[in-house]
């Protein structure tokens, strides 16, 4: 049988479009050419995958594929994607329009899968997703839990399109809604619909966006439009994912933000350490101003729109948006000291609107269905839906994207999976290193995730971040790796942020170590609250939330530590011991042979011993043991 | 415009920051980092004061909040005397010899043996930089990260283009800054390591170094006061004096037939 021709060569466009009909009539052009029945292999190349070798499944697979040659009745496209989100189980695959999901695929693999699922019309057992605690397989992605249980918003069109190709964003529906607004809507019209929507700042402030759209519109000047993607959280990689796995979202948020503001210039300033982000930006900006959905006359009208990328220098503060202008200005990234919204006199001295990406990358969708469609999403006081990156003791990790509001337990139990190995759910923190953790069990697994309930209880929302912490987790430890991460990124000229931190971080050494005193835990109380209030930037201003987030809550962990010299969880060395439990043991020597410190002794079928002195407490034995005979003292 | 500063209803003028209204009204905001001359940093916030707009209250700087509106402020609340104790302990350990911070101590009940001496030697206001920045030569600036901020020159080398007019040892509230004068040249010392070392110009008359070899003009400018007659470049201040009275001498009492007195001294 011939082969099919791959796909219809894409439509060619010699110019600019000269108005919005042009871009309509082409994309009509495009979906035609696009059968969606076609056989399409979807390879995700986020960072995640890419990190465990998702580039050489590609080209694994299109070897492999073209080998396969006249035999393949309909010639697949091979396409690569951004994140699919399921990052714990790369390199991940998906075959359309079927949509099987394979997982944890090697290049090696690609010539089994090419022989029995694309010439056999079979699907491999051993690449299929299996749930914990199940032993049935399931096949497509719409049945997968993780994937199913998601409301999928801003990441409708990443790990779908190849963030490369223009043509494939606009098959997707790319820049209807820039359209939308330059030719039906005025300027004032779009900053109503946003105000309808009650989009809130998905950077963490949550200040709502139509607000300070209309704030900085009203300011006289030149204005700019920046865009923020200096994310630095720690497990964060939300804005990560959507800018290398759909760009276009982005920008034509900004676009449509530049048009209601009345700015002809947007910055984006992304953090160093988002290479691929950097490079699917550059490539997406160019390929929208050869189209001329960016740059001067947008589709013939007179709004103009430049666009260019900055990167960071590495510094977690130049997230703070003054900080970032002073960067994105060439000047050293320090918060600015002054009373003064950057929508007044921001970047360059000049009104700037300065938004996330997500919040961005929400825009489009407003314009297009309407601020009152937005608002049935979520809650009252947060509409729409949040991406988290789910990250920690949790089987999927991964990128998730739910409604505001959905509770932890439908967060971390439904699409999360819930906790590997047997272990409790301890504490989830959110809000990245300024968040706080809050204690799960206890009272608040049913809480809603929106602005609000967060603040109430002593975290924030911030980015996005969230790390599930099982019960092998010790509070005191968290927060003393929070609040040096922090020492090392606070900017340094404030006073409280600088010093506090510097303070806390020795006491909860200190106490880590065995070397607590009594009074430290009301000393953290006192330094902390003076931090956070007395600071000069939101770095600063929410620095102490660790500490204070985990005294309020795991405060007699901090006591164990101190007053009793024990570290209830196991994780602080000098302050636990481990013991074999001669009850429960049953001699079957795993523990022995894992032991890499030759520390277990024991005759086979009798109860083993533990040589304290050379003990390196690895865990070893405590992970692998099956009769829960080992414990923590 | 009216603000209530302290229980006290006082007229302010907007724009005006917050410590500017305080001190004309002659309530005393502790500062560090601040001088009138130079724009307000608000990097050691002492002078933080609790601002009440409507129901809500919040802390900001006295030194740069910019009064729009007609609100509260309250200089000395028990939340603002416990954070400032705080923050004296806190900088304490950064300079244990400095005497401001120890007449702060006793000012707000500081307990200086709370914390372990850290003798950093320097408090990082920043003054010393932005008076560099503003009227000396851009010699100095705020380098590195949080705990590893400090002053320094740049790349940590000794500065040639100090202009070595001492404004930053002048104004260091800790007074970890020294000039000094070896034999051609000026060496600035900041929290003990070597800033800037100047050649300096020796007299032409009597052979003593007397001033930094500079470009005059760019500090002139600088000065903005284009009007002041230029200094003579080649003689010390001790010996422009001497000529400068043996000149008198001879013009006013020649005419008279009277010897000047000898070596130059005319009463």
């Amino acid at each position: 049988m011939a082969t099919a021709p791959r796909a219809a060569a894409a439509p060619s466009y010699a110019k600019k479009f000269a108005c919005a009909g042009e871009l309509e009539q082409y994309r009509q052009a495009l979906i035609e050419r696009t059968d969606p029945a076609a056989p399409r292999i979807l390879v995700c190349c986020g960072t995640g995958c890419k990190a465990v070798g998702s580039l050489d499944l590609l080209e694994a697979m299109k070897g492999a594929v073209s080998a396969a040659g006249a035999q393949v009745r309909v010639m697949p496209e091979i396409k690569r994607t951004g994140c699919h989100g399921f990052c714990s189980r790369g390199p991940l695959m998906s075959f359309q329009p079927e949509n099987l999901f394979y997982q944890r695929v090697q290049p090696a693999d690609a010539e089994e899968i090419v022989r029995e699922t694309i010439l056999g019309g079979k699907r491999v057992q051993k690449f299929l997703y299996t749930p914990p605690g199940s032993k049935e397989p399931i096949a497509t992605v719409d049945e997968i839990p993780f994937f199913a249980k998601q409301t999928k918003l801003v990441l409708k069109r990443v790990g779908r399109i190849d963030p490369f190709d223009i043509n494939d964003a606009l098959v997707h529906g790319a820049y209807k809604g820039l359209v939308k607004a330059l030719t039906e809507m005025t300027p004032a019209q779009v900053i109503e619909e946003i105000k309808t929507s009650r989009l809130r700042g998905r950077g963490g402030g949550g200040f709502p966006a139509g607000v300070k759209w209309e704030s900085c519109a009203k300011q006289p000047g030149r204005h700019y439009i920046i865009c923020n993607g200096d994310e630095g959280d720690p497990g964060a990689f939300m804005d990560a994912s959507v800018m290398e796995g759909d760009p276009h979202a982005v920008i034509e948020g900004m676009a449509i933000a530049a048009y209601a503001i009345g700015s002809d210039r947007g910055f984006f300033y992304v953090r160093f350490e988002y290479p691929l982000a950097v490079q699917t930006l550059t490539r997406a900006i160019r390929q929208a101003e050869e189209m001329g959905l960016i740059g001067e006359n947008v589709l013939g009208t007179r709004f103009t729109f430049k666009v260019s990328i900055s990167t960071g220098a590495g510094a977690f503060v130049c997230g703070e948006s003054s900080a970032l202008m002073s960067s994105l200005e060439g000047k050293v990234g320090r918060p600015r000291p002054k009373y003064i919204r950057s929508t007044e006199r921001g970047f360059r001295d000049s009104p700037s609107n300065l938004n996330n990406v997500e919040t961005y990358a929400n825009v489009p969708e407003i314009i297009l269905r309407g601020g009152a469609w937005y608002t049935g999403i979520g809650t009252e006081r947060s509409t729409g839906t949040k991406v988290f990156s789910l990250t920690g003791n949790v089987h999927n990790v991964g990128l998730v994207e739910v409604p505001m509001g959905s509770s932890l337990r439908e967060i971390v139990y439904g699409i999360g999976g819930g906790i590997p190995n047997r272990k409790e759910l301890k504490a989830v923190q959110t809000g990245g290193p300024s968040g706080g953790c809050i204690p799960i069990p206890k009272k608040f697994l049913d809480i809603n995730v929106g602005f609000g309930r967060l603040a109430e209880i002593g975290s924030m929302m911030g980015s996005g971040g969230m790390i599930v912490m099982d019960e092998n987790t010790c509070m005191v430890e968290v927060s003393r790796y929070f609040i040096s991460f922090l020492v090392g990124e606070s900017c340094g000229q404030c006073a409280p942020c600088r010093e506090g931190l510097t303070r806390m971080k020795e006491i909860l050494t200190r106490i880590t170590r065995g070397e607590g005193r009594p009074g430290d835990v009301e000393l953290l109380e006192e330094i902390g609250t003076f931090t956070n209030s007395f600071s000069l930037c939101g770095l600063g201003t929410s620095s102490a939330n660790p500490v204070l987030s985990t005294i309020r809550y795991f405060r007699e962990e901090y006591d164990a530590h101190i007053r009793d010299k024990k570290c209830p969880s196991g994780v602080c060395k000098p302050l636990f011991y481990y013991e074999i439990d001669p009850a429960t043991c049953t001699g079957c020597g795993l523990c022995r042979v894992k032991c890499p410190a030759k520390a277990i002794a024991g005759e086979k079928k009798k109860p083993h011993t533990i040589h304290q002195d050379l003990c390196i407490k690895c865990m070893e034995c405590y992970k692998n043991c099956k009769f829960t005979s080992i414990r923590i003292m | 415009m009216k603000v209530i500063l302290d229980g006290k209803e006082v007229d302010a003028e907007a724009g005006r920051t917050i410590l500017e209204v305080a001190r004309a009204n002659g309530v005393d905001i502790p500062t560090l980092c601040h001088v009138p001359a130079l724009e307000p940093a608000a990097m050691c916030r002492l002078c933080t004061v609790e601002l009440v707009e409507g129901r809500r209250s919040r802390l900001v700087t006295a030194c740069n909040f910019p009064l729009r509106g007609e609100v509260e402020i309250k200089t000395d609340t028990p939340r603002l005397r416990k954070g400032r104790k705080v923050l004296i302990e806190l900088l304490h350990t950064r300079c244990p010899d400095s005497v401001v911070l120890k007449e702060l101590a006793e000012r707000y009940g500081a307990d200086l043996a709370r914390f372990p001496d850290d003798n950093k030697d320097c408090v990082v206001c920043g003054l010393c930089v932005r008076v560099c920045e503003r009227i000396g030569a851009n010699v100095l600036a705020l380098s590195g990260r949080g705990v590893e901020i400090r002053v320094n020159t740049s790349f940590g080398r000794t500065a040639r283009h100090c202009i070595g007019c001492g404004a930053c040892a002048q104004i260091c509230p800790v007074e970890k800054i020294r000039i000094r004068d070896e034999e051609a040249e000026r060496v600035v010392i900041v929290c003990g390591r070597e800033a800037a070392r100047i050649p300096l110009r020796p007299c032409s008359s009597c052979g003593k170094p007397f001033g930094p070899v500079i470009d005059l003009s760019l500090v002139m400018e600088r000065a903005g006061e284009a009007q002041v007659p230029a200094f003579n470049l080649l003689v010390c201040p001790a010996c422009s004096r001497r000529s400068h009275a043996r000149r008198l001498a001879e013009r006013h009492f020649e005419q008279y037939d009277i010897e000047p007195a000898p070596g130059g001294g005319a009463e």
